[in-house]
Formats: C-alpha cells, structure tokens, sequence
C-alpha cells in the first residue's frame, strides 16, 4: 500500500534537484553539442552549420594534440602524486600523536583556499629572482644557476607542484576516514601471523581502502583533466603559457580568444566523450557496481 | 625508532603543507623595500600593518570578503534543501528511472565547466539573473549537486532502514522519523557535504568572472585575481590579502573537521 | 568580524533598498586598476553625478586579461556598457562590425584642432571618430644610466648597436662566473611579444600583412626580427618566457637587468616605489631612442593608448556622450592624467602646454621620459599594437583575432625557445595565419 505513494513521494523529492540540474547544465550541455555542428563566433549572431568540418579540424590541428598531451601528463602525474601523498598522509594522520588534531586540520588547508590565493603564493615561492625556494636550493648546494620555474623547461612542474599541493588533501580527508572504519582486529590478526608493516600495508590496509581510492581516482580524474583555474592563474602575470596550454585552456582561448565558439564546443565534446570512455573502461576494469 | 620515522612524517608534512602560509604571513608584514631583495629575508626586520592599511583603504577587500561568505553560505542553504531530500529519496524510494537519474547525475560531471559557460551566461542574462548574487548562487548549487547528491546518498545508504521501519512502526510519520532518526544520524555525512560545498562555492573563478561585472558584487578568487593583475603588483598586499583569507577558513575549519572526518568515513563505501 | 557583520548589514540593506529608481544608469569601464586611478574615476563620476541629478554613473575598472571577453560577452548578450577602454585594433573591429556610435560630438567640445593629430588616427572611419583616446603613452628603451655611463656605451642606432650594449651590460658583478646582472629583459607573454613583433617589424621596414591581407611572415624583415629577437635574448635572465609585464620592471629596478624594452611611463611610480632610494630617479633610469632593423630606416614605438568606445546597444548614449565631455574638462582630465603621469599623455594641446600640468612634480623628475615619447608621438613613430601604418585600422579588422590567436607569439617562441630556424617557425605561422583568416573570410 505503501508502495504507490512511495514512487510519487520519491519523484517528488527528487524533482527540484532535476529541475536545476536539467534547466542548468543539460541545455548548455545540449547547446554546446548543438553548436559544435557549426561555425559560430563567438559573441556575434553569426553562424553557419558545417556539420562535421569541426570534428575534422580538430582532428588535424596539432594544437589540439599537443594540449591533449599535456593534458594527460598534468592530470596523470597530478593524480599520481595527489594520490601516493594523500594515502602517506593519512597513513601519518591515523597514528596517535599529541596535536593530531591540530596537524589534520593544518593539513586540510590547502584544499580550502581559493585557487588564485594557492597560485600567488606559490609564484611568489617559485619567483626565479626573489622566491624562497631558489634560495633555499642555492644555499643547500642543490642548483648553481636560478631555476626559471615559470619557464619552458620547468613550468609543467610548477603547475604539477601547486596542483598536488592544493588538492592532496582531498584523498587524505577520504582515506583517513576509511582508514577509521577499519577493525584493528585485522590488523592484529595480521600480527599474530607475523606480517610486517609493509606487508600489514598491502594486504589489510590496501583491500580496505581499495574502493575509496577507486572514487577518489575517478573523481580527481574529471577534476584535473579539465581543470582551468590553476593552469590559467599560472599564466596571468607572465608564465610560459605554451608549455601548460592544457586542453582546457585551448579550449577557452579558442573560444574567447580566436572567437571561434564551434571549434571550442566541438573540443568541449570531445574532451566530454574521452572522459565517458575512460570512465566506462575503469568501470569495466573495476567491475563495481558502485551506485551513483 | 618508529616513533623517531612518526614524528619525521609529520614534521615533513607539516612543513610542506604550512610553510607557504607561513612565508605568506611573513610576507604581508614586509615594507615594499624589504619584498624585492635577493637574499630573500626569513622574517620582516621591519614590521609593518602598511600592506593590510592599503588593502582595507584601497581596495574593496572587505566587500569581496563578504559577498564570497554570502553567496557561499547561500549555496550551501539551496544546495542541501534540493540535495537532502533528493538523496534520500534515490536511496529510500523506489521509482522507475531512479537509476537512470543517477548515472545521469554523475555524467553532468564529465562536462567541462568552461565550455558551458557562454550557453550558461545567455541563459542567466535571458532569466535577468546576470550581475546578481542570485544568479551565481544557482550556478553554484547546480554544479554541487551532482556531488551533494552522491556523496549524501552513500551516507543514507550506510543507514540501516531497520531503523526507520522500527520508527515508522512506532507510530512516527515518515517526515519525523527523517527529522528525529536519520538526519541525526547522518549529520556527519551533512555536515561534510556542507562543507565541501562550501569550498567548491568559495573557490570558484570562472562562474564569477564570467556572471558578475559590477565591482561591488565580485567574490573573493575574482577579486584577489584582479588585484593581482593591476598595474602595479603589490606583493605586500596581495601575501595580505591571502592571509586574511586564511583566518575564518582556519577557525571554521578546526571546529569542523572532527565532523568531516567521521563523515568521510560513515559514507565514504560499504562494508 | 565587526567589519564583515558591518559589510553584510550594509549590504544587504542596499539590496533591499534599491529599487527601480526612474534614473539613467550609465556604465563606464575602464582599464586603469591601480588605486589611485580608479579613486580619480571615481571622483569624476560623482561629480559628474552631481551637476546632472537624475544620472548614475557604475564605473569599473577591469583588469587587461578579462576586458575584451567581457565586453564581447556584454556585446552578445545584447547589454553593453555605455562606455569602455579597448585596444584600437578591438575597436577597429567593432567598428567594423557596426558596433558603435561615432564621439564626433565630443571631438567638437574638445575642439578638433586641439586634439593631437596621431590621436586623431585612432579609430577613424568614414570621416568619423569611433574611438576617442582616453591617454597615450609610448613603449621606452628604458637603460641604467650609471652603468652604461661607467662602460661608455652610446646611444644605439641600429639592432647591432643594442645587442652590443645588452652583451656589454651583462655584467658578473661578484667574480662567481655568472652573470648577475643581465643585459636586458623582456616579457614573454602574449600581448608584449605581439607588441614587440610589431615595433621591430615596422623598425624593419617591413609589413606583417599586404593589401590582400595576405601574411608575410616569410619576407626578408620579418626573419631579421626573428634573428634578432634571437640573439637580444641571449642576454635576457634564463626564463624570461615566463616573465610577466610586472616582473621586468621589478627585474629593472631588483637590479637583475640593465635595460627593458619594453618599458613604459608607469614604471617611473615603480622604480619610485620599489629601486632602492638613492636609485629612483632619472639619473639612474634613463630611455634611450629605440633603434631600428638593418632593413629599415626610422625608430618605431608602440603607443599604449586605448581609446573610449561609446556602444550603439547601450541604453543611454546621450547621457554617456555628456559624461566623455565632462571627462575632459581640464579640472578633471587634470586628476586623472596626474594619477600616472609619465605614462598618461593628455590628448589635448591644451592640457600639454597647461601650466599645472606641466608643475605636476613627477613630471618634472623624469623630464627626459616624457621628451622621448614625445618625439615618437610628434614624428609619428608611435603606432597602436601590431599596427604598421594607420589605415591598417581600418583595413584589417582581423587584427584582434591575430592578437588573441597567439600563433604569432608561437612564432617567436619557436625561434627562440625551440631553437627552429627563422624560416621554418615563420612558414609554420604563415600557414596556421593563412588558415584562420581563411576561415573568417580575409583571405580568399
């Protein structure tokens, strides 16, 4: 009897998160699909459909290549580091320590701050004249010559830098918690049969955390590939833009800078499909059924 | 020896994690002067509140300050009263689509936000929501949702129904046994959504360059952002500015993070 | 935590209280950030305000990056402001595209023969004046007199002249083998390289487009200013690429380089603020004339001048019309052009040869700095950004998009980052060039 309102009740609950979500994101997202099949500028009326010309365009423009390449080294090695330092600190923040409390919300900080301030200060560290860290490495003995971080050679690893910085602590929020959830009976269990630390790591520790951390890389996956904010902070005031044009702000400088919002769509579109198929694959590799 | 190994991890952590705040904080009490010299000096041999004067005087400091506290807060507000109920109906409910709704809730996700952003714009201007507080608050709530939606939704899950049937069955209504049984319950899991929707508010750029032009509407990111773009380049003020960014946060965030760890951990998977 | 309280009390208060007064809204967007100028805006609009009840005037001030797509977004969404800063080039374009009305009306309050003529050129179509420059200031070989006085250094004539003086200026101050202190230092981003490709291409003797808008990149003075693009940087601090506009100065004035090329007049308040006191003055900061190519005759600068756009979709250009006027009436053109006043060049004649203005103490300071902008402007070797000769402006409204597209820039980079050959980044450029104003229907 119940069960009838059920259906009605639960659609009715559900109805304004839809509401939003379908006038807010969907039309825009159908738009840019619509837009992709035309040549529009991207202020003016103008516009003229050319059907898959975009799509092909795209294809040989080795532009788009080279920020797709850049893109995957920045969201790869972001994501490995955010989460090899993460699963370290919250391995760290889940022993007892007087003033843990303190650390772990220290150790939040960086995902709290808006980007742009996580950026500047960095800059200003990096700053291959005045910042610390160039002194720092002179004085250790490390470097001879100041390294020009916001340059060619080094600037991919400035941005790699600022961005594991600023997001590690959204894997040590998740582990750490998971980590809480964990009986220590296992872990005891494992004692008696004479597992070491590493070996206690492996295959207590890393089974139990194994689903967190298939959320957590999925999740950081999206967010970094087609994160904007850093990388275009990082090029404001001066900074090799060339060696950091990620998909992203290809992108966007295709759109708000050639005026050319169909090749921007139609890059948007593909960016949207690569996602869909990693996703799949990793679901496929996974083989969770993780209800979303 | 283990605890020699502890005691190293942390310090390195914390070293790596509050050493740039620290050389931030320095550095928003450094005169001009002493900003630009090469060896760069640890601590000001000249303390000076100049940076923080310039920024409260010649800047709007203060009004970004407080439009980022109130579209955030706000978001937070529309994003729980659409993303709660929501939640619990996926979960608790059934109904046909219902998972459907959820894959396509995540798949708004893979959507970059940059390339909706002119579709969005002319939807706001054609709604009259353009350099409105309310126009953002929206396209905040509506990108948070996907994320409050799944991130509560595995916190409900994590309840056993047992324990809403035993209400239910004691005579409560269903609105009761969500208010007295459930939201208690999963005010870990509230608490943390909260919280990181907060954060995805209170760090947005680009919704913000793009949505608001008048000046006295900008939130924090686009108006350190410009700060930092002008002509002249205040690096004093500008450490300032960061700095004052940080105390709330700090203050906000020591209170909290109890709650967001046990939150994490309560939703975070099953079994 | 009384101020937030305060802030959002006062806020919100506001929100409540605006209502849908019967009153014209102007809006007024500028590009002058820094504090002082803004206040000057500011200050004109109330009083502005205050002889014309019935008027608001919304000033902001945005910063450079965030102009153009904001005005383009504004433009598309159909709510323009009134009035705005942009680049000639942009404004050429808008023109182009019937975006605009014509400031005649502001030009006759001015007076026609009052206005500088190379301001006049700005924005000019069919007879009439789209763009009005708000201030102009030209680009400077800015040099440390001191040490160029101790080694003896002249003037430079030619390109070969100033890499011998950069070479000469990098200077090992402390015997540990490594420079300290570097010949020059140049931007690496976007816009200055642009800026800087136009200047030398035009100090060459060349073109960068024909008359059929054809690219030409490949010619005889474009790959000598790549070469030299080159070899100047050799004596650049490692990294420039990602030095900012800002960071040169602070380069100049932090003693890391000797001399910029691309200075402007703002930098005379930076080094005030920021060299060392007994450093910051013109005795130790000096510009020298800028050379020119070896294919060309005459120095050739850009001239950093934006012009005020008035917009047809905007509500009320009557009232903004007024408003430019009263802009340039001297007690408030005065406040303005003194907030920064080594680069601010007023447009009138008669503000030039005003005694107040030319009292203004920082003018007086650095005398040799407004000289030599001074004679780029009067000879007419100032042009707007990758503009070569006026009736580019009119001709090639495409310029923007080349601007905003990078594959200049790219080109630069290339030659000198990626170490290709001038002739093979040039034909790399020329082909994508060839491909976007294809696209965009310049190029048939």
């Amino acid at each position: 009897m119940r069960r009838a309102t059920d259906g009605r009740t639960g659609i009715l609950l559900v109805l304004p998160a839809l509401l939003l979500l379908g006038a807010l994101t969907l039309y825009p997202v159908a738009y840019g699909i619509w837009i992709s099949f035309f040549s529009k500028h991207s202020f003016f009326p103008e516009q003229q459909f050319v059907g898959l010309a975009n799509y092909l365009a795209v294809a040989a423009d080795e532009e788009f290549w080279r920020a797709l390449r850049l893109g995957l080294v920045y969201s790869l090695s972001t994501i490995a580091l955010q989460l090899g330092l993460g699963v370290g600190a919250a391995l760290l923040l889940h022993q007892a320590f007087p003033g843990r409390g303190l650390v772990r919300a220290i150790t939040i900080f960086p995902y709290v701050i808006p980007t742009v301030v996580a950026v500047v200060i960095w800059k200003w560290l990096l700053n291959n004249q005045f910042g610390l860290v160039n002194y720092a490495l002179e004085r250790a003995g490390a470097i001879d010559q100041p390294i020009s971080w916001m340059g060619r050679d080094w600037i991919m690893a400035s941005l790699i830098l600022v961005s594991v910085w600023q997001f590690f602590p959204f894997v040590v929020l998740a582990v750490l918690a998971r980590l809480q959830t964990i009986p220590p009976e296992l872990y005891e269990a494992a004692k008696v049969d004479g597992a070491n630390a590493w070996r206690r790591f492996v295959h207590v520790t890393l089974p139990q955390i194994a689903s967190v951390l298939f959320v957590v890389v999925l999740l950081r996956s999206i967010w970094m590939f087609t994160k904007f904010d850093t990388p275009w902070l990082m090029i404001q005031g001066g900074g090799a833009e060339i060696y950091i044009r990620t998909l992203p702000i290809y992108t966007y400088q295709r759109t708000f800078a050639w005026y050319e919002a169909g090749r921007g769509s139609t890059m948007a579109v593909l960016m949207f499909l690569m996602l869909v198929a990693a996703a799949a694959l990793y679901f496929r590799l996974w083989r969770r059924e993780e209800q979303l | 020896m283990r605890r020699a190994a502890l005691a190293c991890g942390v310090a390195a952590l914390v070293f790596f994690v509050a050493f740039p705040f620290a050389w931030m904080i320095a550095t928003a009490f450094k005169p001009s002067h002493q900003i630009f010299v090469s060896p760069p000096a640890l601590l000001p041999s000249e303390f000076t509140l100049d940076n923080l004067a310039r920024l409260f005087q010649q800047t709007r400091f203060v009004t970004y300050l407080a439009n980022s506290v109130l579209v955030a807060t706000a978001t937070v507000v529309l994003t729980l009263a659409v993303a709660v109920p929501g939640a619990y109906s996926l979960t608790r409910y059934r109904f046909r689509g219902r998972e459907a709704i959820s894959a396509t809730i995540l798949f708004t996700y893979m959507f970059a936000p940059i390339m909706i952003i002119v579709p969005f714009y002319v939807l706001m201007r054609a709604l009259g929501l353009v350099n409105t507080h309310l126009g953002l608050v929206l396209a905040y709530a509506t990108f948070c949702l996907p994320f409050a939606l799944w991130l509560l939704r595995t916190f409900f899950q994590s309840i056993p129904p047992e324990l809403e049937e035993a209400a239910m069955t004691d005579g409560a209504s269903r609105a009761q046994t969500v208010l007295r049984v459930v939201l208690p319950l999963a005010l870990p899991g509230v608490i943390a959504t909260g919280t990181f929707t907060f954060i995805l508010a209170w760090n947005d750029y680009i919704f913000a360059r793009v949505l608001l032009s008048a000046d006295e509407l900008k939130t924090l990111p686009v108006g350190i952002a410009d700060l930092y773009n002008a002509s002249v380049v205040d690096w004093g003020m500008i450490m300032a500015a960061g700095m004052l960014v940080l105390v709330p946060v700090l203050v906000v965030f020591v209170i909290v993070q109890r709650y967001l760890v046990a939150g994490w951990g309560a939703g975070g998977v099953k079994g | 935590m009384v101020r937030i309280a305060a802030a959002l009390l006062a806020f919100a208060a506001g929100a409540i209280c605006l209502p849908a007064q019967a009153q014209k809204v102007i809006r007024v967007w500028h590009t002058e950030t820094q504090p002082n100028s803004q206040e000057a805006v500011k200050n004109i609009a109330k009083r502005f305000e205050a002889k014309n009840p019935g008027v608001k005037v919304e000033v902001e001030a945005l910063a450079w990056g965030d102009l153009e797509p904001r005005i383009m977004a504004s433009l598309a969404a159909g709510t323009p402001p009134e009035l705005s800063h942009g680049q000639p080039i942009t404004c050429a374009a808008l023109q182009a595209k019937g975006l605009l009305l014509p400031l005649d009306e502001v030009v006759k309050a001015l007076g026609e023969a009052n206005i500088w003529d190379q301001v006049k050129r700005v924005c000019r179509a069919g007879g009439k004046q789209y763009g009005l420059v708000h201030a102009a200031g030209t680009s400077l070989l800015i040099y440390r007199k001191d040490l160029a006085a101790k080694l003896g250094l002249k003037p430079p004539k030619t390109w070969a002249d100033l890499i011998a003086n950069a070479r000469a200026l990098t200077l090992d101050t402390n015997g540990d083998g490594k420079p300290d202190i570097y010949g020059i230092t140049i931007p690496g981003d976007n816009l200055f390289i642009n800026i800087l490709l136009g200047e030398l291409v035009k100090a060459n003797g060349g073109i960068l487009f024909d008359k059929q808008n054809r690219p030409q990149l490949g010619s005889r003075q474009v790959l000598e200013t790549l070469d030299f693009i080159r070899d100047l940087t050799r004596y650049a601090p490692p990294g420039w690429e990602g030095h900012g506009y800002l960071e040169t100065f602070a380069n100049l004035y932090g003693q890391k380089a000797a001399m910029m090329y691309q200075g402007y007049g703002r930098g005379a308040s930076l080094i005030e603020k920021g060299a060392p006191r007994e450093m910051a003055n013109a005795e130790t900061f000096d510009v020298w004339v800028k050379p020119h190519g070896p294919s060309g005759k005459s120095p050739a600068a850009q001239v950093d001048e934006e012009p005020w756009m008035l917009f047809k979709a905007a509500k009320h250009p009557k009232e903004a019309i007024e408003f430019l006027k009263f802009f340039y009436q001297k007690e408030n053109y005065l406040e303005y052009i003194q907030t920064v006043p080594i680069h601010f060049f007023p447009i009138t004649k008669s503000l030039r040869g005003d005694k107040d203005y030319l009292a203004t103490p920082m003018i007086q300071r650095w005398k040799s700095w407004i000289e030599v902008q001074e004679q780029y402007l009067n000879k007419d070797q100032g042009k707007p950004t990758l503009v070569i000769d006026w009736e580019d402006m009119t001709a090639k409204p495409y310029l923007m998009e080349v601007l905003g597209s990078g594959i200049l820039r790219d080109m630069v980079m290339d030659v000198v980052l990626e170490k290709k050959p001038a002739k093979e980044a040039a034909a790399r450029a020329q082909k994508r060039l060839e491909e976007m104003l294809k696209s965009k229907g310049h190029l048939k």
